[in-house]
Order: structure tokens, then C-alpha cells, then sequence
């Protein structure tokens, strides 16, 4: 059978201005700027939210702290050779998320992950993922206003807030007790 | 604001709403149906903020009219019949398929951008707060439709033929959103509202170039639909059918 799935993208929302990006979940789409479109929309058409990041799923590296214990990556810069950026996200402790914790320049995923060791490692990291900038899309700064700003002043209304389901038993109740039983 | 004005800003803000109102029950058709689960949620969304920019321009319509602006809005929705909606037919016409749902709230979008930013700089001031508010989340939806536009007429043969097809049968109605609005006259010559018949070239300018970047040909020949603001397609009568019939069960109800 053929999969119809779309590819996945990691969604990572800044939920307070400055703060770090968190990984929120993941959208399928057809390419990077429908997953951002549709990540602002599944993460942030009502949460507080100043900037969205997406990243292809299979562009991520990841490694977690039991297998860096095991075989940690070299240092050196691989066949390659050149140079990149790479966003290093880690989740710290076993609970959260991922969370972008800063960039490294690597040649391979490999050294990248070595080297966001060797800067982020006291953090207590259980879980690593890096990600080569060049894959990664952002909201920009001048669409802040039209993609998160709506949302900061309309509220989010519980179901109990619509009395509908008494509202519909009470008409019931009515229309029964004018409906003589058969 | 005279009275003569003031009357013909009445009629002119119920068209405003009328479209967005209208538009917005035929996008929430698309909840559970839409092709993907994240875009089923997109489609919901911008339903929904047509749904509130409904609201914005019935609360000033009542205002305007004397009416209670926290109650009136209910009954311009729920206790109307086809014949008293203002909306441009387009956002009447059924969904068809995704390519013409998604090209009809592009084209929508796209001179609801345009005429907005004339609202913008209306002499009255509460109509142009109302549409800076309103342009805001419409620039968002803008980029929605106009990415979508660009996938569906560069995608697959068939994406490409469904887009076509449905500009085909959307032209028309498109190129009638910018006859006159009733009231619209009037309130020009005060500088209340923009003149639509010299806008819509930047619009048509706005829309042609990004059908083009989408590989789709704008029919050359527009043909009169038959239909305008006070003359409905009996798809107008169903959807209101649908909209009102919980509402016409119980008129009094509170929600």
C-alpha cells in the first residue's frame, strides 16, 4: 500500500518573549510553510505565544544520553568537511520537552551532536536533537502581530460555559409534559 | 454623519456582515471533512474569524439603526430569510470541492484586504477601528489561501484541473463583489467608505499575478451571473435553512 502520509514536522512555540523555543508536538504537511501555517494553528491560535519554529522530522538527529554514554560521536568534522549551523534542542530531566538550548557550527550531525555535548552538557541532558538550521522555518518578526496578537484578546470558554445541554433538557422536559403519553 | 448618510451606512454594513457571515457557515461545512486533520483545523479557525468579524460589522449595523448591539446580531442570523441577506452571491455557492473552497476564500480574502484598508482610513471612526482590527487576522488568512492556491494549481494534472475549473465557475461571481454596495455611493462622497469601483484594480492586479505564479488562466470572457446582493442563488435558502434550523425550533432560547 502506498503511504499517503505527509511528512512530519516538530513544532517548537516561544511561549514568553525571550524565552527559549519549546517543542509543542508535530503537524504533517506538504512542505515547510504549510507545517508553519498549520502550526500556528494547531499550537497557537489561543495560547500565549511569540514565535514558532518548524523543523522536518527526518532532518532531526537524535541521541539520548544512555547511548552517548555507550558511543559518543567524534569531535572531528567528518568526510564533508563543511561546515554548518546547527540548532541543538535537549530535553532536560525526563520530564518536559525539548527545548532549544543554543546553536553549534559542525560538518556532520555526528560532530554537531558531539559539540552540543561539550557545551550543554552540565545541563543534565537525557535527550538530544540537532537540527541543521538551514532546514528550520520561523514566523517572522513582521507577522507577529497578524499570527499571534488575535488571539491575545479572546478567551478560551469551557464547555460548561454554554448551558446548551440544559437548555435542550428543559425544552424536552416541556414539550413531554404537554405531550400527553400514549 | 447626516441621516441620509447614516441610512445608507446601514445597508452597507449588513452587506459587510452578510458576506462574512456567509462565508463563514459554508467554511465550518468543512470541519471534519477537511483533507488533513492540521488543515480541518486551519479551515475551522478562519471560519471562526469570519464568524467574529460578522459579529463586528452587525454590531455597528445595529448601533447605527437603533438596535441593541448585544442583541440584534442573533436576530439578523437566526431570523432573516433569504431575501433580507446582502451577502455578494460567491459566498453563497456550495462548497464543491477543496480547489474551490480554498480559491473562493482566496479571491475573498484577497479583496477583503483591499477594500479593508480603504475602511481603514473611513471619516467614521468606529468603521475604521472595526476594519484594522479586522485586517490584522485577514493578513494571516491571506498567506493561508494564497500558499494553498500556489500548491494546488502547481501540483498534480488533477489539483491543477479541479483549480482551474473552479476559477472557471468563481470568476464571475468574484469580479461581482465589487459592484457598488447598496449604500456604498453615498457614503464615498463622505469618505466613509472607498469607492470599489476604482479599488478593485488592485485587487484584480493583487489576484491575477498570484493566479499566474499558480500556472491558472483567468477566464477572458466574464459572462453576468444573474445574481447579485438582493438577488440569491436558491443555494442561499438552503444554507440559511441549515444555519437557522435549531434556532427556528425554539426562537426565544438562550444559548
Amino acid at each position: 500500500m502506498n503511504d499517503t502520509q505527509l511528512p512530519r514536522f516538530e513544532v517548537f512555540v516561544q511561549e514568553r518573549r525571550n524565552g527559549p523555543h519549546l517543542n509543542a508536538g508535530s503537524v504533517h504537511a506538504a512542505d515547510a510553510e504549510l507545517a508553519l501555517l498549520n502550526a500556528r494553528d494547531v499550537f497557537a491560535r489561543r495560547p500565549e505565544c511569540h514565535g514558532l519554529w518548524i523543523v522536518p522530522a527526518d532532518r532531526v538527529t537524535a541521541r539520548t544520553a544512555e547511548q552517548l554514554a555507550v558511543e559518543m560521536p567524534s569531535s572531528e568534522p567528518g568526510e564533508s568537511g563543511r561546515a554548518e549551523t546547527y540548532r541543538v534542542f535537549g530535553k532536560i530531566g525526563h520530564k518536559g520537552t525539548h527545548e532549544h538550548l543554543g546553536r553549534v557550527e559542525a560538518a556532520s550531525a555526528g560532530q554537531a551532536i558531539r559539540k552540543a555535548f561539550d557545551t550543554f552538557g552540565s545541563l543534565s541532558v537525557t535527550s538530544w536533537w540537532v537540527v541543521p538550521e538551514s532546514a528550520c522555518l520561523e514566523s517572522a518578526e513582521d507577522e507577529a502581530d497578524a499570527w499571534f496578537k488575535p488571539a491575545q484578546d479572546k478567551p478560551f470558554r469551557d464547555q460548561a460555559f454554554y448551558p446548551v445541554e440544559t437548555f435542550m433538557r428543559s425544552l424536552r422536559r416541556a414539550r413531554e409534559s404537554k405531550e400527553p403519553r400514549r | 454623519m447626516n441621516d441620509a448618510q447614516r441610512q445608507a451606512a446601514v445597508e452597507y454594513l449588513l452587506s459587510l456582515g452578510d458576506d462574512e457571515l456567509v462565508l463563514a457557515h459554508r467554511d465550518s461545512e468543512w470541519t471534519g471533512h477537511a483533507p488533513i486533520l492540521e488543515e480541518d483545523i486551519a479551515f475551522a479557525n478562519i471560519a471562526l474569524d469570519e464568524m467574529g468579524h460578522a459579529v463586528i460589522w452587525y454590531r455597528l449595523h445595529a448601533d447605527l439603526a437603533g438596535k441593541d448591539p448585544e442583541t440584534y446580531p442573533d436576530h439578523l442570523v437566526f431570523q432573516r430569510t433569504a431575501e433580507g441577506f446582502r451577502n455578494a452571491p460567491i459566498v453563497e455557492l456550495p462548497n464543491g470541492d477543496w480547489a474551490f473552497s480554498m480559491l473562493r476564500q482566496f479571491l475573498f480574502d484577497a479583496a477583503e484586504q483591499v477594500w479593508l484598508e480603504g475602511l481603514g482610513r473611513s471619516a467614521h471612526a468606529p468603521i475604521a477601528a472595526a476594519a484594522r482590527k479586522i485586517m490584522t487576522e485577514e493578513r494571516y488568512h491571506l498567506r493561508h489561501t494564497r500558499a494553498w492556491t500556489l500548491r494546488l494549481g502547481l501540483g498534480t494534472e488533477e489539483s491543477h484541473a479541479r483549480m482551474q475549473r473552479a476559477l472557471d465557475a468563481l470568476w464571475p461571481f468574484a469580479c461581482d463583489l465589487w459592484t457598488a454596495r447598496p449604500g456604498e455611493h453615498e457614503l464615498v462622497t463622505a469618505g466613509i467608505c472607498p469607492d470599489g469601483g476604482s479599488i478593485w484594480r488592485t485587487w484584480e492586479a493583487e489576484v491575477v499575478s498570484q493566479l499566474e505564479k499558480a500556472d491558472l488562466a483567468r477566464p477572458k470572457a466574464v459572462q453576468p451571473t444573474g445574481f447579485d446582493r438582493t438577488h440569491h442563488t436558491p443555494h442561499l435558502t438552503e444554507s440559511l435553512a441549515e444555519m437557522q434550523s435549531v434556532a427556528r425550533l425554539e426562537p426565544e432560547g438562550v444559548w
